[in-house]
């Protein structure tokens, strides 16, 4: 009973641990990481929401972007927020072939905002 | 007797040079049996056939050169051909050949499908507007290249064959003599490649960022900004379609080319827009109709120069592309530009080069033509 009630405690902890991640908008780096893993796989349905306002806009672009190479995919991915700013640094690159030719799009760093709470993707970091 | 003397000597220089007029048509024929046209481009009536090695007189040209008109002395046989089904003669130079402007490209109609009688009546290279003045005036104070040109598109562009291919010494203009001021006023700057043409680019992907090199571009840039900033063009050679076609539709693609259209126009650069060819017995045909007709429409609305490469490409064969997978154009096997063998009637890649030249002497002619030293 009382292994029970440990448990317990402990799953209520970890609820409250990933209510409280989601209420600040979890891990920018992870936003980013879905967002890139969406756009090479041209999935709108998950790309959507990671958009920020102004990039909206440009959803038929984002999600369009690799469809017209063959087997667009994600190679040694790696994304991390740098300190507490609104900059994403990934390393790793997409990969995709066209034909015989193969072209490599290195990753970079993105900017990242809240929006109601949430990180979203919102373009590259100049 | 002076008088006389005098009008003497003028009948005989006017008949000395109606005599040397009426002998200076180069003398050509056919190397197999060719059909000949009312005018300049397949959906012209088809006259009659043009039986191989009889000999004809070249009498007058279309306006690049890629069609003749010619005759035998008699007048027996006389319409249109395409230059490169005739056996290549030294003697023969555009440039003092008529050019017969009035005649159209195409004849739509005799076009049997209605959906594109209006790419057959677009002309094969547009004239320069006058707007177009304006936009080089004001690309120079900017600080613009005038001798530099860029290209943007896909993988049809980003060839090294394509345009880059005038950068090389050994360009054999054959009968295209009268663009030799051309190619060694630009040809240079084709050396340096663009970021903005590229395998698998569409109109979606020229602006953004992802696609952009990031040795070349600076963070944040599209591909499209960083090519004008690093190449300062005055012009710009623009075609998208066959991966547009794939997975867009027409309005957006028109968008997009206005998109593309005004960023170019904004830094002082004349974009030069072009049709694509493609193969009716392709799954997407009708769709690549209505996307050319965007682009023709999208020139019209900007007034900026347009090649109908489409309908230029109509008589070659497979449309001028590449028969493994229907898209590419197709090129002769030489690595350098080479006109002397009738190449832009049977290439599609030869025939693209030759009216992206053409179309730029014009605007060279028009741009720079009163520049001091020129």
């Amino acid at each position: 009973m009382y292994i029970m009630k440990r448990l317990g405690l402990i799953l209520l902890l970890l609820t409250l641990a990933a209510c409280g991640g989601a209420a600040s908008g979890g891990d920018p780096a992870d936003v980013v990481e879905r967002y890139l893993t969406a756009k090479v796989a041209g999935d709108g349905d998950a790309l959507r929401p990671l958009l920020c306002s102004p990039m909206e806009a440009l959803f038929s672009r984002e999600v369009n972007s690799f469809s017209t190479v063959e087997g667009a995919r994600l190679e040694n991915m790696d994304c991390t927020r740098q300190g507490d700013t609104d900059v994403v640094t990934c390393t790793g690159e997409i990969v995709a072939t066209y034909g015989t030719e193969t072209n490599r799009f290195p990753l970079s760093s993105y900017r990242v905002v809240q929006e109601d709470g949430e990180w979203k993707w919102c373009g590259e970091s100049g | 007797m002076a008088r006389k003397f005098t009008l003497v000597l003028l009948l005989g220089l006017l008949f000395t040079r109606a005599l040397s007029a009426q002998t200076t048509f180069p003398v050509m024929t056919a190397f197999q049996d060719a059909i000949l046209y009312a005018g300049p481009g397949d959906s012209h009536i088809q006259l009659r056939w043009l039986p191989a090695g009889v000999p004809v007189e070249a009498r007058e040209r279309n306006v690049i050169g890629n069609w003749l008109f010619v005759s035998t002395p008699d007048d027996g046989i006389r319409g249109w051909v395409p230059t490169g089904y005739l056996n290549a003669n030294p003697d023969l130079h555009l440039s003092d050949i008529p050019i017969n402007a009035e005649i159209p490209d195409g004849d739509p109609a005799n076009v049997p499908a209605l959906s594109v009688a209006s790419l057959y009546a677009t002309p094969i290279i547009s004239p320069v507007s006058a707007a177009m003045l304006d936009v080089f005036a004001r690309g120079q104070e900017l600080g613009n290249r005038a001798n530099v040109i860029t290209k943007v598109g896909d993988s049809l562009t980003a060839d090294p064959m394509y345009l880059t291919v005038i950068s090389q010494e050994a360009v054999v203009l054959g009968p295209y003599d009268y663009l030799a001021d051309t190619v060694s006023y630009y040809g240079e700057s084709t050396a340096l490649a663009s970021v903005a043409a590229q395998i698998g680019m569409a109109t979606y992907t020229v602006f953004d960022p992802m696609w952009a090199d990031p040795a070349l571009c600076n963070a944040g840039e599209s591909p499209l900004e960083c090519d004008y900033r690093r190449k300062l063009p005055s012009i710009a050679f623009i075609m998208f379609g066959p991966n547009d076609v794939l997975h867009n539709n027409a309005e957006e693609f028109a968008q997009n080319m206005r998109d593309i259209v005004e960023f170019t126009l904004e830094r002082g650069i004349i974009p030069v827009l072009s049709t694509f060819s493609y193969s009716p017995e392709n799954e997407y045909w009708w769709q690549s109709v209505d996307f050319n007709q965007a682009v023709i429409d999208v020139a019209a609305e900007y007034e900026v120069p347009l090649i109908n490469l489409w309908a230029a490409a109509r008589p070659l064969d497979n449309y001028g592309l590449e028969t493994t997978d229907g898209t590419h154009m197709n090129r002769s096997g030489f690595t350098f530009l080479k006109y002397d063998s009738g190449h832009e009637s049977w290439y599609g890649l030869s025939l693209r080069n030759l009216l992206s030249l053409k179309m730029l002497d014009d605007l060279r002619l028009a741009l720079i033509s009163d520049e001091p030293g020129d």
